[in-house]
């Protein structure tokens, strides 16, 4: 879970990025390519739109990597908000009739291969997944939604038929619960 | 609302889940607040790693290609046009202020361009107006001159007239014939056809039945004519006056129709 030792450092790609470093970029995109991809087809449940996505980000990563600020978060995190910013604004972007239908394909994709899965840090899925696991069945349902669908606090609501209010509370009570049993573990994430 | 209001809206606006109206009050909150910003860092570490919750799945080893190809693109058009990368937002701002630009000044070119025809068509209109007006000036004038001198001619001591009866062809034509003691002569006619092309009517003098040659002359569309001419002094006295149709340039002795006769 640590980074290698001879292995350049997120944030010193992100630098050579900056200096238009194209073979940093590439190493990038190849730590990142199945994290932020299958984020993607989580929330676009299209692999053709995933992709497509996936194409805007990096080639957002290229031209606004001097935005990036170490003193603010870890690249994982500037990496992970940017695609999930750019896939929930295409997944709303979407008529209504496309996103059905799109959530009734489910199109999986394929699996990544085992070796790849390893590279995906298995052990940090697990951590991450345990920690949902751990999450009441209400808050963590709030928060998928949120998450993978893209839905506000008022359209969670609706599909739970639950009150505005008490979303919000179950969000941020998940929330905070989350923070704390990924507290320890948050500098594992990210190379 | 309170910052405590706004701290407490800082995760779910990590996770893009606020209702447009919290969304923009906290959005504005933020660009004002420092701990609020610090906060929302911390929301996003903690909401971040939720993304390795989906299954793992490969893109296609084209798409490396396709992203590396498009930033060389990238590059390349942001050394042509010497734009910095960052300015990306603000450059695709400026080019469509640029691209309003061009349209808007296409459409002034073209507004100015449809007035410059429409001048120059109007230039044109009153160019052959005046082309018109100047012809007709100039006619009235030739007319006030010729009648200014057929009047002198009239008026003048010892002019004598000669009329011309129509020939058969021509029965509706008339002549007369002016003319002072110096053999200034003045044929003023009416009723004569049109000439052909290629003829004209010429003036004859006839003296002990050898025909002399006058001018030629053609008519208007009403058959009128106007022509001055120099009578021969072996005509003056006892000529006959004939006009015929002849070739325009005229001939030594008489091959045409004859349409008029003293």
């Amino acid at each position: 879970m640590q980074p290698e030792e001879a292995q350049i450092s997120d944030v010193d790609l992100l630098k050579a990025i900056v200096r238009q470093d194209e073979t940093a970029l590439a190493e990038l995109y190849d730590r990142y390519r199945v994290i932020l991809f299958s984020l993607l087809v989580r929330i676009l449940h299209s692999r053709e739109e995933a992709e497509d996505v996936l194409q805007e980000v990096f080639l957002q990563v290229w031209r606004r990597a001097p935005d990036f600020d170490e003193n603010r978060g870890r690249p994982f995190t500037w990496l992970v908000t940017l695609a999930r910013s750019r896939g929930i604004d295409r997944l709303r972007s979407l008529a209504a009739r496309e996103r059905v239908a799109l959530a009734g394909a489910r199109e999986p994709g394929e699996e990544v291969s085992d070796a790849v899965a390893d590279a995906f840090r298995s052990e940090q899925r697990g951590l991450v997944t345990t920690a949902l696991d751990q999450l009441p069945d209400e808050q963590k349902r709030a928060l998928m939604l949120a998450y993978f669908d893209g839905l506000t606090q008022s359209e969670i609501a609706e599909k739970l038929g639950a009150p505005l209010g008490t979303v919000k509370t179950r969000m941020r009570t998940g929330l905070i619960k989350l923070r704390e049993l990924l507290g320890g573990q948050n500098a594992s994430f990210g190379f | 609302m309170t910052h405590q209001d706004y701290k407490e809206m800082i995760s779910a606006y990590a996770l893009s889940a606020l209702d447009a109206p919290d969304d923009s009050a906290l959005s504005t909150h933020l660009n004002e607040c420092a701990e609020c910003r610090r906060e929302l860092d911390e929301w996003k570490e903690t909401c971040a790693p939720v993304a390795l919750d989906a299954k793992p799945l490969e893109p296609s080893p084209q798409l490396r290609e396709r992203i590396l190809s498009q930033v060389r693109d990238d590059r390349s058009s942001i050394a042509k046009s010497n734009v910095v990368p960052l300015a990306r937002k603000q450059k695709n701002v400026w080019s469509s202020l640029g691209t309003l630009g061009a349209i808007a000044a296409s459409l002034l070119f073209l507004a100015l361009l449809v007035n410059v025809v429409l001048l120059w068509r109007e230039k044109q209109a009153v160019q052959s107006e005046l082309e018109t007006l100047r012809a007709e000036v100039s006619k009235t004038k030739k007319d006030l001159d010729e009648q200014t001198r057929i009047i002198q001619m009239f008026a003048k001591p010892g002019t004598r007239f000669a009329e011309l009866t129509a020939m058969p062809i021509a029965p509706a034509a008339t002549a007369k014939l002016a003319y002072d003691a110096t053999g200034h002569a003045m044929i003023m006619t009416s009723g004569l056809p049109v000439p052909p092309a290629g003829k004209a009517y010429q003036l004859w003098f006839i003296v002990g039945g050898k025909p002399m040659p006058g001018k030629t002359f053609s008519t208007d569309s009403h058959g009128k004519a106007m022509m001055e001419d120099q009578i021969p002094a072996v005509a003056m006295n006892s000529a006959v006056f004939a006009i015929t149709l002849e070739p325009k340039d005229g001939v030594p002795a008489p091959t045409g129709n004859m349409y008029l006769r003293s």
